[in-house]
């Protein structure tokens, strides 16, 4: 019997590499998707030592009366602690960071703890934005307004756009009053864990802000500080993933960004500026993504030049686009929809929104 | 599962399957995965029961099978969820080999 002779009904239109026109041999994914702790738990030292490293550069600062030197180590340590927790956080919401699942649902605590979200909302969530990467009112992290505006630009760089939305999903999970998106990705008998989950955050937060107005001061200066601040880095980062892409797309290609980055930027963010790969074969752990992207360049669009570059050619669109102006960019890879030209825009074209948030 | 009713499918022969490897194979509108660890055969559903994607581009670790859409993991053996976001089983079949050939029971 013939794959396509089975009952349709049963096979979810998932965007993956068949949705987006992309095979490899079978034999060469299964090798990528091999599993081992040793990468990760390289990483994680790694992790560990520049954490301490940046850590001690900041308690120096504090024996400084330079509050330019203190907040530029709290920014360096804030962006060593941030963009890894999500990308660790991430990584284990897959379960394809180590081959020892312990040692993945405990990073994934960790990480989703720093990340400021629930760890299993963070796994059900996420799995329903590998179902429908970029659809709107299907994916559960389309997280700002598409086309994006200056406005949605702030909101979410800032971080403000994530805490009101995770604090949002804190209280209503916690007293088990889910939301309709909720129950869409969570089965019904996993609802309990995600209750208890996020009960076990806030114990864990509000044991946090308890010790800092008892006077911890250590809270604020190594861990709230350095979060608050790195937290932009951190989404400038994950921004690029799907900005200025096409919705309601089943190709990956036309949906998804991946970008060039730095050594340092890899190691930051695991390797997830192969963010095509990534989509695309899901089952491939974060060290092995360098090698998945040699093994497709030739089927998906080359990525985007630069971490810093990609995000000025962002910045600058929306900048254009919130003031009625021209968003074609010169670099940066646009869904057509997303462009509106000078002369068009002079004459008051815009583009209309696909994707509303409600914060 | 078996049945008063089940009966033995001829699958393939038992060198379509290498050690540590694992197949397709559709019969009846349905379809399964059958399994080669250590030198033991095990059959499972090939649907992961989560969201339906197939699990024959899933990844064996040991006695795991894990989607490869949302990394569901089912133990092989005895059809059990190993780690979320899977919580339904796969059912599981019994397999034979009768001279150079495979059969699954269904």
């Amino acid at each position: 019997m013939s794959p396509s002779s089975l009952p349709q009904a049963k096979i979810l239109p998932a965007t993956t590499a068949a949705s987006s026109n992309v095979s490899l041999e079978r034999q060469l994914v299964r090798n990528l998707a091999q599993r081992s702790d040793r990468p990760a738990l390289l990483w994680l030292a790694s992790w560990l030592t520049a954490l301490a490293v940046s850590g001690y550069l900041l308690y120096l600062t504090t024996a400084t009366s330079s509050t330019l030197l203190f907040l530029a180590a709290a920014l360096l340590l804030g962006s060593i602690l941030t963009v890894p927790s999500y990308a660790i956080s991430h990584e284990c919401a897959h379960g394809t960071a180590f081959r020892t699942r312990w040692l993945n649902e405990t990073c994934l605590w960790i990480g989703s703890l720093l990340y400021f979200e629930e760890p299993y909302h963070r796994r059900y969530s996420h799995t329903r934005h590998h179902t429908y990467t970029w659809h709107v009112g299907k994916d559960s992290q389309m997280p700002f307004d598409t086309p994006m505006t200056l406005k949605g630009w702030l909101l979410e760089i800032s971080g403000i756009a994530l805490v009101i939305y995770e604090t949002k999903v804190f209280a209503r999970n916690a007293l088990g009053k889910f939301s309709p998106q909720t129950r869409g990705f969570t089965p019904e008998n996993t609802l309990g864990k995600l209750k208890w989950g996020a009960r076990a955050c806030i114990l864990i937060y509000a044991t946090l802000i308890i010790l800092l107005v008892r006077g911890e001061t250590w809270v604020w200066t190594y861990l709230l500080l350095p979060r608050l601040l790195g937290g932009p880095v951190m989404l400038l980062f994950t921004l690029l993933q799907h900005v200025e892409l096409k919705e309601n797309s089943p190709s990956i290609l036309e949906s998804t960004r991946s970008f060039t980055t730095s050594a340092i930027g890899r190691w930051l963010y695991m390797n997830m500026n192969n963010h095509i790969e990534h989509h695309l074969y899901p089952q491939v752990p974060f060290y092995a993504l360098d090698k998945l992207r040699q093994a497709v360049e030739n089927q998906v669009p080359p990525p985007d030049k630069g971490f810093w570059r990609t995000n000025l050619e962002v910045l600058s669109v929306v900048v254009r686009r919130s003031l009625g102006m021209g968003t074609k960019a010169r670099g940066l890879r646009q869904a057509a929809h997303m462009v509106v030209s000078a002369a068009e825009a002079k004459k008051g074209k815009t583009s209309p929104f696909a994707h509303k948030t409600t914060l | 599962m078996a049945t008063q009713d089940s009966e033995w499918i001829f699958v393939d022969t038992v060198d379509a399957l290498d050690e540590e490897d694992f197949m397709r194979f559709d019969h009846g509108g349905e379809t399964y995965i059958l399994y080669k660890v250590k030198g033991e055969m095990f059959a499972t559903d090939g649907l992961c029961t989560h969201e339906a994607q197939h699990l024959e581009d899933g990844v064996l670790i040991g006695h795991i099978i894990e989607c490869p859409l949302h990394q569901g993991r089912f133990d092989i053996r005895s059809g059990k969820c190993a780690g979320g976001p899977v919580c339904e089983h796969l059912n599981t079949y019994r397999v034979k080999i009768e001279g150079d050939k495979l059969f699954i029971e269904l």
